[in-house]
């Protein structure tokens, strides 16, 4: 029981630490954008004549005009008439704070309540829903069975984590992955262009960028730390061979994925990295022109190379990767982690 | 391995919650060095150079660091065996533990596999960072 309230004091504190981070770097974000020179300058901008739109209406000789007029009653008009516009952080937090304190107190009331209507004590909600759930579907036994199962105590020694740090990058890069999908372009007219956008309008854009810049880098290097521990330790020897083999296909599927997402930023490094590394395939003997034009989609890099490497990036080696893990983990589970010395 | 001959002779510790908990602290340190590499992006992005021009080559084109060893290989030596030898070093890679199948726990075991390794590791670091200065 004790240590329950230890885990909540430490929910609670990371909780309010995370809040108090948000709110800083957001305020850094506000301070770092345009507005900061705009309130800096020594010439203030005018204050936007808000009631000009109304002229504007007026001008038009099509009643049925596409500007949709202003709400009669701006709910803040004296904000974007002197500035006082705080955007969108201000008020998210304000509702954030006030509206879950209010939740408090109106859970708080209800418990009381109930508690002194029915005169038993306070069932919590989650083990409520924990009920609801098993009532219908019955699955806290066999789930009990799976969370419950007996893992060696080397399993939790350092040089066990690389491969769970792998995993665990591959998902931060579907995240900031689909991120950056939002805004980019596979075109070569529109790629470059797009990129640019997101690393200088988007809100943290170039943060997630780099996130997925280095994540990627990060991956690999951890992939090949994890295929050497196992190679070291002999964990691939039987009857584990088929987890190598899968680890393997899992090294070329993540190389894959670096070198199908560097081509994408269609810069000039970019570009010419990428003729490079498939002129590598260029060279084996027989099949070596096969593989090029297999590569590139053709003799050279063009808009169909990249169009096919963005669909390879963002769908075929995410939904392989996806299924090489799962049967990778399956294995791990079934036949556990090989002994150290 | 069967639970039954785990539990003679290890201990154990159920998978939940304590190798989930280790899993867990793996994660938020992950975690901390993933937004320390965001917040750095922030202030320093990762930028772009020139917009693409297939039309002119720029004097230093190389790959992708992954790449950059087999890309250093190949200038050295016969094309075709610069290219076939990978291949068949990823083919050898992926049916190694069909080869090497003795179950051998001894300590001279792990220090070859252990020299094995770190030869292989440390040629391919050489040729990177050669490629990378040359």
């Amino acid at each position: 029981m004790k240590k329950y309230y230890r885990w909540r004091r430490g929910i609670i504190t990371s909780i309010l630490v995370s809040v108090v981070l948000l709110v800083v770097i957001t305020s850094m974000a506000h301070a770092n954008s345009a507005t900061r020179a705009q309130r800096e300058s020594d010439t203030p901008v005018a204050p936007y004549d808000w009631t000009s739109i109304n002229a504007l209406i007026a001008e038009t000789d099509d009643p049925a005009s596409s500007i949709t007029p202003p709400p009669a009653t701006d709910p803040c008009l004296h904000c974007h008439i002197q500035g006082e516009n705080k955007g969108l952080w201000t008020p998210l937090t304000r509702w954030a704070l006030f509206g879950s304190l209010g939740l408090v107190f109106v859970l708080g009331v209800y418990r009381s309540a109930t508690v002194w209507k029915t005169r038993k004590p306070w069932k919590p909600f989650t083990q409520r829903s924990v009920e609801w759930v098993d009532e219908r579907y019955e699955i806290s036994e066999p789930m009990t069975k799976i969370l419950k199962k007996p893992v060696p105590k080397y399993a939790t020694r350092w040089f066990y984590c690389l491969g769970g740090i792998t995993a665990f990058l591959f998902v931060v890069q579907g995240v900031t992955g689909i991120m950056l999908a939002f805004y980019y372009k596979p075109t070569p007219e529109a790629a470059f262009a797009s990129i640019q956008f997101i690393e200088s309008q988007v809100r943290f854009g170039s943060a997630i960028r780099m996130v997925h810049h280095w994540a990627a880098n990060g991956m690999i290097v951890m992939c090949i730390a994890h295929m050497l521990r196992v190679f070291i330790m002999g964990a691939y020897k039987p009857p584990r061979e088929l987890n190598w083999v899968s680890g393997v296909v899992l090294l070329l599927v993540t190389l894959g994925f670096g070198l199908t997402g560097y081509l994408l930023p269609w810069d000039q490094t970019a570009y010419w990295a990428t003729t490079v590394a498939t002129e590598i395939a260029g060279a084996l003997p027989v099949v070596g022109d096969l593989a090029l034009v297999f590569l590139r989609m053709g003799w050279n890099i063009t808009a169909v190379t990249l169009g096919r490497f963005y669909a390879l990036h963002i769908l075929i080696l995410p939904i392989l990767t996806l299924v090489l893990m799962l049967g990778h983990f399956l294995m791990i589970r079934r036949q556990g982690v090989a002994k150290p010395l | 391995m069967s639970e039954a001959e785990l539990n003679n002779q290890e201990e154990t510790i159920p998978f939940y919650p304590d190798h989930v908990k280790t899993e867990f602290y793996v994660v938020i340190g992950t975690t901390v060095v993933v937004m320390i590499v965001g917040l750095i992006g922030l202030f320093m992005p990762v930028g772009l150079g020139e917009p693409a021009d297939p039309m002119n080559t720029p004097a230093h084109a190389k790959p992708e660091w992954y790449f950059l060893f087999l890309y250093q290989l190949l200038k050295y030596i016969p094309k075709s065996a610069g290219a076939v030898g990978p291949v068949l070093a990823m083919i050898l890679i992926t049916i190694w533990p069909f080869i090497d199948r003795k179950p051998d726990k001894s300590r001279r075991a792990y220090r070859s596999r252990f020299i094995i390794a770190g030869v292989i590791i440390i040629i391919v670091i050489a040729l990177t960072i050669w490629g990378e200065v040359g």
